[in-house]
């Protein structure tokens, strides 16, 4: 009897904390029906969202974006509402995100977006999505081989040449400039490390980039790394980091920022800080609430209106972000993280 | 007097059938199943999901959309709350279907969708999905039964898993695409394994040959694995992850389809776990794995072999690392250097969820087996209530500490009581 009485508290203890998080959940469910006999109020679009990973600050804007779009359209939809159901694991992990669209598919879903962890392993569970009449839209990292209706992020190659534009901008076209990337492997990163070098070429006193590559891609990583390459090449007087790693751990740029001008991807919370300072001279930044917004935007058209985007490739522009405006900035950051 | 009347005989004293069945170690686990079942069956009953299935068209039927006054529209210039009928039409020939039986009708593919509903638990897409999620780590759970029993453990299993996965992927991306799967799986199993045991091997050898416990050993090889396995792709591919096997290897086999659900991996899960009990309850190597669990030292002056059981164990946990990655590469097509990350947490909570005693001595491979399905069964609660996800390892781990806590509670009662 001992296992008995063992696994019936576990079904009571899973049974309450259930209980428990139904309170808390936040998927965004419409409001009941006022009128059941109005056919078309029955209709309620399901859209099943997961980014990479739970523990990161821009997927928590993005589950914003798409919460917020899922009561502005279902306040302007004639007869129907849209339910956001927020599936994203806490870690990066690519087989259960699979896991998480074949589960939200046999629920029965109308739509999906999801920014890939991996497209390899993605393509075959968005697939069969596809197959079985879900709308699919990938944000951020895309899946292009999975039939998915549309694309809604940056190009990571135009991202880079904009760290670049940026950066020798501020040095006053002349210098030498370190790259800092994290895993080289990745695509994403490659392309804006592309896009850094090849947009460097294009000013004739800025040398050819050196390129470091730090894993695993943590702060104190990034952070340990750069200071070790300045210490080394102290004539480096610009740097172009094509992701906000050092910036997300305190004194990172110590002995850096005063003697090289730094541009960074992803204005987020802690890099602003840095550009209030004046340590970070301007941060470019994705349209991470927009990626669940613009995402459910682009499903719910599909699905209301059978109208599909122009391009399958939805480009964002860039959010330009200096010194100067860092504050201002910052402040879109409340909203985005649903703390005003 | 009879010998009948004088003392009761053995079969006298044994209990009744039922009260056998409810001693078992994994009866209560399935009990936990049916009773999560059957309350996620009730709940899908009071909240019917909506389904949607293709309905066939004719070569050459033209899709119009009608409003409530006959009007027709073109797709595209009306919301779908607007339509009234959807008429499909070919020639002459008109077939109606009102609103309220579409689901939609998708202009891209010119396909339309009748709406069903269906029970979002009790359907077997649905069934096979929960227990297919759970295969993966289950077969590992097998192994990792034997390890817990011999009070051992094994933290690299995560990493075994991923570096089989990318070794086996290498392996299978070489291969021709029309490779049939005669070959094909053989090649993705056979590497997958070898590495896996190799892999095992070296743990249970430097655990034993060392006499580092193992925690410390498996605690290294985890993070030097994982490490190989995020180099490896980077340095021969220059990628994260690999892809590209013949079809023969996926769609042909470890994602072959049977009546509309891929139940391969489910299959292989259920084979591992009757050969698992079979050698654990039934086979001599078996009792020594929990002689030596049970107490070490008399094991040694029983005449066991406890370093080559204790070795065999870990080859056999890093074996079937290898065949579970196997499934996984079939399954999803790809690896990436990510897979298995975090795994061996899982892979220890079906086995202590599957009544394994961390203290060694105690464990059933059936038993982990329904462990996995438990945990898969909770997180597929979530998704069915609808409930964040965040909030799914709260509830995952409440449900591991409090089985234990309440099992060694027992446990210490018990021994009061003796």
């Amino acid at each position: 009897m001992r296992i008995q009485n063992t696994l019936f508290s576990l079904v009571s203890i899973s049974a309450l904390a259930l209980v428990g998080c139904s309170g808390g959940t936040d998927s965004e469910k419409p409001a009941a029906s006022d009128s059941a006999a109005d056919s078309s109020a029955d209709i309620v679009y399901k859209i099943g969202v997961i980014a990479k990973s739970n523990s990161n600050p821009v997927f928590q804007a993005a589950k914003n974006g798409a919460i917020a779009a899922g009561k502005r359209l279902t306040a302007e939809l004639d007869g129907a509402s849209v339910e956001i159901l927020w599936q994203t694991p806490p870690m990066e992990d690519a087989q259960v995100q699979a896991q998480y669209v074949e589960q939200l598919v046999s629920s029965g879903v109308d739509g999906i977006a999801i920014s890939c962890t991996d497209a390899n392993l993605l393509t075959s569970a968005l697939q069969g999505a596809v197959d079985k009449g879900v709308v699919v839209v990938t944000f951020d990292s895309d899946a292009p081989d999975s039939g998915r209706m549309a694309y809604y992020g940056v190009d990571d190659k135009e991202a880079g040449k904009e760290v670049m534009r940026q950066l020798a901008a501020v040095m006053g076209n002349e210098g030498k400039v370190a790259v800092l990337t994290g895993n080289p492997a990745a695509t994403n990163l490659q392309a804006r490390v592309d896009g850094v070098v090849e947009q460097a070429a294009e000013f004739e006193n800025i040398e050819t980039p050196m390129v470091y590559s730090f894993m695993p891609e943590t702060a104190t990583e990034a952070a340990a790394k750069m200071q070790q390459v300045q210490s080394a090449n102290p004539d480096i007087t610009g740097w172009a980091l094509v992701g906000g790693w050092p910036l997300y751990t305190d004194n990172a740029l110590d002995g850096i920022y005063e003697n090289a001008k730094i541009v960074s991807m992803d204005p987020l919370p802690l890099p602003l800080e840095y550009a209030m300072k004046g340590q970070v001279q301007v941060l470019v930044g994705q349209p991470y609430f927009g990626w669940g917004e613009k995402s459910v935007e682009m499903i719910v058209d599909k699905l209301h209106f059978d109208r599909s985007p122009s391009s399958e490739m939805v480009y964002a522009d860039f959010d330009i972000v200096t010194s100067d405006d860092a504050e201002e900035f910052a402040k879109g950051w409340d909203l985005w993280l649903g703390e005003d | 007097m009879t010998k009948a009347n004088s003392s009761p005989t053995h079969s006298d004293t044994k209990p009744p059938f039922h009260k056998r069945l409810l001693a078992h170690q994994e009866s209560g686990l399935v009990l936990v199943i049916i009773l999560m079942s059957l309350g996620l069956t009730f709940f899908g009953m009071l909240n019917p999901a909506e389904a949607r299935s293709q309905i066939e068209l004719d070569e050459g039927s033209v899709v119009l959309l009608l409003d409530a006054e006959g009007t027709i529209h073109e797709s595209g210039t009306i919301a779908r709350t607007m339509i009234a009928t959807y008429r499909v039409q070919k020639g002459a020939t008109n077939t109606d279907y009102p609103a309220s039986e579409i689901d939609k009708y998708d202009s891209t593919t010119a396909t339309l969708y009748a709406r069903t509903t269906i029970n979002p638990f009790l359907n077997k897409t649905n069934l096979v999905l929960v227990t297919k999620d759970a295969s993966f780590f289950a077969i590992i759970a097998v192994g990792m039964t034997g390890v817990i029993i011999l009070a051992g453990i094994d933290l690299s299993v995560g990493s075994i898993y991923g570096l089989c996965a990318i070794v086996g992927a290498m392996a299978l991306q070489s291969l021709p695409s029309d490779t049939s799967w005669i070959i094909a799986v053989p090649v993705g199993v056979l590497v997958c394994t070898v590495v896996g045991t190799l892999c095992g091997l070296a743990n249970g050898s430097m655990s034993e040959g060392l006499g580092v416990h193992p925690f410390v050993i498996t605690l290294g090889m985890m993070a030097a694995l994982r490490g190989l396995t995020v180099v490896l792709p980077q340095e021969l591919f220059g990628t994260q992850s690999i892809g590209g096997f013949p079809e023969s290897f996926t769609t042909g086999f470890f994602k072959a389809e049977f009546n509309g659900v891929y139940p391969v991996p489910v299959i292989i899960m259920i084979l591992c776990g009757i050969a698992g009990w079979f050698v654990l309850s039934r086979t001599v190597f078996g009792r020594r794995v929990f002689a030596i669990g049970g107490n070490e030292t008399a094991a040694k002056y029983a005449g066991i072999p406890v370093k080559r059981v204790k070795i065999l164990v870990y080859t056999i946990t890093g074996a079937l690392c290898g065949l579970s990655a196997c499934a996984y590469l079939g399954y999803y097509g790809a690896a990436e250097t990510n897979a298995g990350n975090a795994y061996e947490l899982q892979v220890i909570a079906a086995t202590v969820i599957g009544g394994a005693s961390l203290m060694g001595g105690r464990g059933t491979v059936i038993g982990a087996v329904l462990g996995a399905i438990i945990i898969q069964l909770i997180n597929n609660t979530l998704i069915i209530f609808e409930v964040d996800t965040s909030y799914n390892q709260i509830v995952m781990g409440a449900a591991i500490i409090i089985a234990v806590v309440i099992d060694q509670t027992k446990q210490r009662i018990q021994a009061r009581r003796a």
